[in-house]
């Protein structure tokens, strides 16, 4: 399924139905194995802090189904979504998630730290902001190498107050690589609401100081995020350099499994429920005539056989070799 | 067939031959190639020799990016100090990345930073600060003390596929000595016995090698046979070479400019007592810089800080001699 | 001749007259201390250690700045930190002790002319580390909006500080809590021997770096930092708002700096100076040089306040001969004063 990824790229015009389908799909990959993921965490299965993206999925689906394998993703703590829409396999996801030899990365890197290299997919990092400046480093690598590949980096609202952001912004711009920065506003940077965090509502607003072309989409609406997305990406393939896309969103789970989320307002979640993006899509889906509901729920039932495939691939995985730490500290 | 040039045009020769031998090494930093007249700039051109801002978390950030793309940057930070305001990107990231992606990504990308320099720069530029690095799973740290060395362990520095600081001493900046022409490399984690001897081993590093050298001169004139080994990296440590030095003298004396309980002496005496116990026939004795920051004034700088006459008592008392002037 | 008290209240009108006076007997005191630091370097080799900095150039966007702070505001520096305290009132002998490295020194000796400190004057000290002391001031502000007194604080720093994280840091949060500082950036164009254009992604745009304070919803104004009244009106008009809790101001103060960033730096052997200015000695500008030079701050004023009758030329022969007398009897102080006892840093390591 996977696969098809950057041959789905599109620019402009109304999205076909194929687009449209495989955007359902890979909501909804996200979507069935984050939900399958939480009682395999609350029973120890999966280990470490696990970050949920449910309510976020259109943005991860919008950008990377329209990235080819040449074209580097840098993701952050919340990472499964843009993996898996990146084409990272989902048994191996998860194996590397229960820290299991068949995972992307043998186990040793876990929930915060999965890099698929043949996808692209060059990693998820811990530390809030610290995958910005990778990013235009990467790219500022492509306009070397003169193919101009885009490097796209996904960060919170919480990381564009950290001063990474603004020393790599300042950088991308005055040497206009081809870097596109995908801020996921959800409204929090762990329990903190954004207002405690700045005075500047917008991310975008931010990016527009330092000359870098700036955006805010509503990042619910998956349509909207790959009109938005493939516009920029046309941009910045062209060599028109540094951008950045905004996608305000709502994580309907709490910020890792377990949290009690006392902070957050109980009807902000209700109103934000009708917001779900896979809804918005499965019912602009029945109106554009791309898919009916039957076919749909024929998607869900799909991606929720391709977890429990994952769950069995997983579990039946054994754990690494105990002395590949030694043999991994240094490249050889 | 060798040349003399100075210590710092050593590093310089070893980036350059590199970079001519392989175009994906890049040479980055503040305040260098401002104008077109840059030899380093006018050789490579501007996309692969760049001035950048001051925002060190971003340079060393942007050459791991550059790095797990394929490239090899080499990061000028000037002093070594500047790396701790990006901290996080030097210790929990490039260096880690290795071991968690199951060495599906490499981190080949070089830290250019001086240190030590205790000549008046007070408060927050004459660290000696490698100790923290060398602990550090996944990074190396290279530290020469000669213009050979210096050229060859850059040569190793760029081609390491792991990231790698590179702490050069200012003091010996303008230090001259024979570099041999063309390709050079020093392995890592090799040390180099620069004196033979046969009483007593003392470990140095850096600028304190020369300290080390001037106390065996003068510790051979009242008959004392000193070996004066540098272990030129301390990440990897060559604890062999030590263990063997110490099992025909017995004695060690491990001098260091970094504070005391962030010396690379510290670990050197660690491994020493733990690995060559028996060899000993007297306490290891470690010669580093007091617990202090250093002052501007230059009595209170020196007063803090190894040098040779230290050495010379600290041989003394070891070996159990009277106490010699130094 | 650290006359009177260097503040004003905070008031926001014109300086009077003798406040003009006042201003440039600063100014000329900045200057005049400088030069000696400089010429240090050839009178008498050796005696200066390390790395220096000097203002010249800044002196009007200097005084203009501290002539706007009220008793108990509190400022911050980076290392080019010589002209505040000399404006502060701090004794000049004393601070030429500093970086003469003696035990007399305004710090003993242990800082040297990047770390001057004096507390008692709201001097909180110099940074040698390029913008980690901005997010100092936002501390030190916060403390005086939790002491609810009024004071402010006032954080300098330069044009390439503000490529630092902690300058994106200390406004982002300076503004959400609308804390009472005013940062002022001394943009004199250059960090060391890179042009603003090569590293600020505004300076190659052809903007004022004071759009910055737009992406932390704040006030940014730039003024002529050579002209210390027009300096003066526009902190006092920061120092207000920050005291009304309406939260920090972005100054971006443009000044010259008439020598090179700093003293050669060398190992030892090596003598050590003042080199050209990189606009010379790296850019081939001698154009751009020589004009700042005409510019000269220092000079400017005495004119204008000659001029305008505010000052008498005579007066102004007298005011500078003072001047000079204070500084050669502060070179003296520092050459005749003892180096500081080897151990005498250790006491100071812990409180
Ligand atoms: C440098 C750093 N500081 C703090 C943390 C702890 N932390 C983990 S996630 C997070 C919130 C990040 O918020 P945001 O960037 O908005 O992303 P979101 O979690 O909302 O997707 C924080 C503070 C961290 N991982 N790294
Ligand atoms: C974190 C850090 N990086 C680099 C340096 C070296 N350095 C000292 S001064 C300076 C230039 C700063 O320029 P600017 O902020 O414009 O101030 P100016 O010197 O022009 O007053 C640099 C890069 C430093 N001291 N600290
Ligand atoms: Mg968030
Ligand atoms: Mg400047």
């Amino acid at each position: 399924m996977a696969g098809e990824n950057g041959a789905l790229r599109q620019g402009g015009g109304t999205l076909d139905a194929n687009v449209a389908r495989h955007l359902l799909v890979t909501m909804w990959r996200i979507r069935a194995f984050e939900e399958r993921l939480e009682p395999l965490k609350r029973s120890s299965t999966v280990h470490g802090l696990t970050h949920l993206s449910i309510g976020q999925e259109a943005v991860a689906a919008g950008v990377c189904t329209q990235l080819g394998n040449d074209e580097i993703v840098y993701s952050n703590h919340r990472a499964h979504g843009h993996a898996l829409a990146k084409g990272v396999d989902m048994g191996r996801l998860l194996a590397e998630l229960m820290g299991r030899a068949d995972g992307c990365c043998r186990g040793l890197g876990g929930s915060m730290h999965v890099v698929d290299v043949a996808h692209g997919f060059f990693g998820a990092t811990g530390v809030v902001g610290g995958n910005l400046p990778f990013a235009v480093g990467a790219a500022f690598a492509s306009r070397l190498r003169g193919d101009s590949a885009v490097v796209v980096v996904f960060f919170g609202d919480g990381a564009a107050q950290a001063g990474i952001f603004a020393e790599s912004v300042n950088l991308a711009s005055l040497w206009q690589v081809p870097v596109v920065f995908v801020c996921e506003n959800n409204g929090f940077a762990e329990f903190t609401p954004r207002s405690a965090h700045t005075r500047v509502e917008r991310v975008s607003d931010l990016a527009a100081p330092f000359h870098v072309t700036a955006a805010t989409v509503d990042g619910n609406d998956v349509v909207e995020v790959h009109r938005a997305f493939g516009e920029v990406l046309a941009s910045a393939s062209a060599g028109k350099g540094p951008f950045l896309l905004e996608c305000l969103t709502h994580r309907r789970s709490g910020h890792y499994v377990g949290d009690p989320g006392g902070y957050r307002v109980a009807s902000d979640d209700e109103s934000w429920r009708d917001k779900d993006p896979i809804g918005r899509l499965v019912r602009r889906g029945a109106t554009e005539g791309w898919f009916g509901e039957d076919a749909a729920r024929a998607i869900e039932a799909a991606a929720r056989d391709e977890v429990e495939a994952a769950v069995a691939f997983a579990s039946a995985s054994p754990f690494p070799d105990l002395t590949l730490p030694a043999d991994l500290t240094y490249a050889r | 067939m060798a040349h003399v040039i100075p210590y710092i045009a050593a590093i310089q020769e070893a980036i350059r031959e590199e970079m001519e031998r392989d175009e994906r090494v890049l040479y980055f930093g503040q305040n260098m190639a401002t104008s077109p007249d840059d030899p380093f700039l006018k050789q490579f051109g501007p996309a692969r020799v760049r001035v950048t801002p001051i925002s060190e978390t971003a340079e060393i950030g942007m050459a791991t990016g550059a790095a797990m793309a394929g490239f090899r940057p080499v990061v000028e930070l000037y002093m070594a100090e500047f790396l701790l305001v990006a901290a996080d990107q030097v210790v929990n990231e490039g260096s880690r990345f290795h071991f968690m992606s199951k060495g599906a990504v490499t981190v080949p990308m070089v830290l250019v930073a001086g240190y030590g320099f205790t000549y008046g720069w007070a408060g927050q530029h004459t660290g000696s600060i490698y100790g923290m690095f060398m602990g550090v799973p996944g990074l190396r740290v290279a530290m020469p003390s000669t213009p050979a060395d210096a050229k060859g362990l850059m040569t190793t520095a760029i081609r390491d596929d792991n990231p790698v600081l590179f702490f050069h001493h200012y003091l010996l900046a303008l230090t001259e000595g024979e570099v041999p022409d063309g390709e050079y490399a020093v392995p890592f984690g090799v040390a180099d016995v620069k004196r033979s001897g046969s009483d007593v081993t003392v470990v140095a590093t850096g600028n304190t090698v020369h300290s080390a050298l001037a106390a065996a001169e003068t510790l051979a004139e009242r008959g004392v046979s000193a070996e004066v080994i540098d272990p030129r990296t301390i990440a990897p440590l060559d604890v062999d070479t030590i263990l063997g030095s110490v099992a025909r003298t017995g004695h060690l004396v491990v001098v260091d400019q970094a504070t005391r309980h962030a010396s690379a002496a510290a670990v050197i005496a660690a491994e020493v007592a733990q690995k060559g116990f028996s060899s000993l026939q007297a306490p290891i004795s470690l010669v580093t810089a007091l617990d202090s920051s250093i002052a501007y004034a230059e009595p209170v700088e020196s007063f803090v800080l190894p040098d040779e006459h230290k050495i010379v008592a600290a041989v003394g008392e070891t070996l159990g001699l009277a106490p010699l002037p130094g | 001749m650290a006359t009177g008290y260097p503040t004003d209240d905070g008031a926001l009108e014109a300086p009077a007259p003798e406040r003009l006076v006042w201003m440039y007997t600063q100014m000329y005191r900045i200057r005049e201390f400088e030069e000696r630091v400089k010429s240090t370097f050839t009178a008498h080799p050796g005696v200066i250690r390390g790395h220096t900095h000097l203002a010249d150039g800044a002196e009007g966007s200097i005084v203009g700045s501290i002539a706007a702070l009220a008793p108990g505001d509190q400022i911050l520096t980076s290392y080019r930190c010589h002209g505040y305290p000399i404006a502060l009132g701090t004794d000049t002998k004393a601070m030429m002790a500093e970086i003469y490295g003696r035990s007399t020194g305004l710090c003993g000796g242990l800082g040297g002319s990047m770390h001057l400190f004096d507390p008692a004057r709201g001097f909180l000290g110099g940074s040698g580390i390029v913008a980690q002391h901005l997010p100092h001031a936002a501390g030190a502000a916060w403390a005086a909006q939790i002491r609810g007194a009024g004071q402010a604080v006032v954080c300098f720093f330069g044009d390439g500080a503000s490529k630092q994280g902690a300058f994106h840091e200390s406004l982002n949060i300076a503004s959400l809590w609308k804390l009472p500082v005013v940062y002022v950036m001394e943009n004199n164009h250059y960090q060391a021997s890179t042009r603003s254009d090569q590293e600020d992604a505004n300076a190659a745009a052809g903007e004022p770096l004071a759009v910055k304070a737009t992406a932390y919803s704040m006030v940014g104004i730039t003024v002529d930092g050579t002209d210390p009244v027009a300096v003066h009106a526009t902190v006092a008009a920061a120092l207000a708002r920050a005291r009304a809790g309406e939260g920090p101001t972005l100054v971006e103060s443009l000044v010259y700096r008439l020598s090179a960033h700093g003293n050669l730096i060398a190992p030892p052997g090596v003598p050590l100076h003042y080199p050209e200015h990189e606009a010379v000695a790296i850019f081939g500008n001698q154009a751009e040089y020589e004009a700042a030079l005409r510019g000269d701050p220092v000079p400017r004023f005495r004119h204008r306040l000659v001029t305008d009758g505010v000052l008498d030329a005579l007066d102004a022969d007298a005011l500078e001969a003072t001047v000079r007398e204070e500084i050669d009897e502060a070179e003296r102080f520092a050459l005749e004063s003892p180096l500081p006892a080897p151990d005498s840093g250790l006491a100071y390591v812990y409180a």
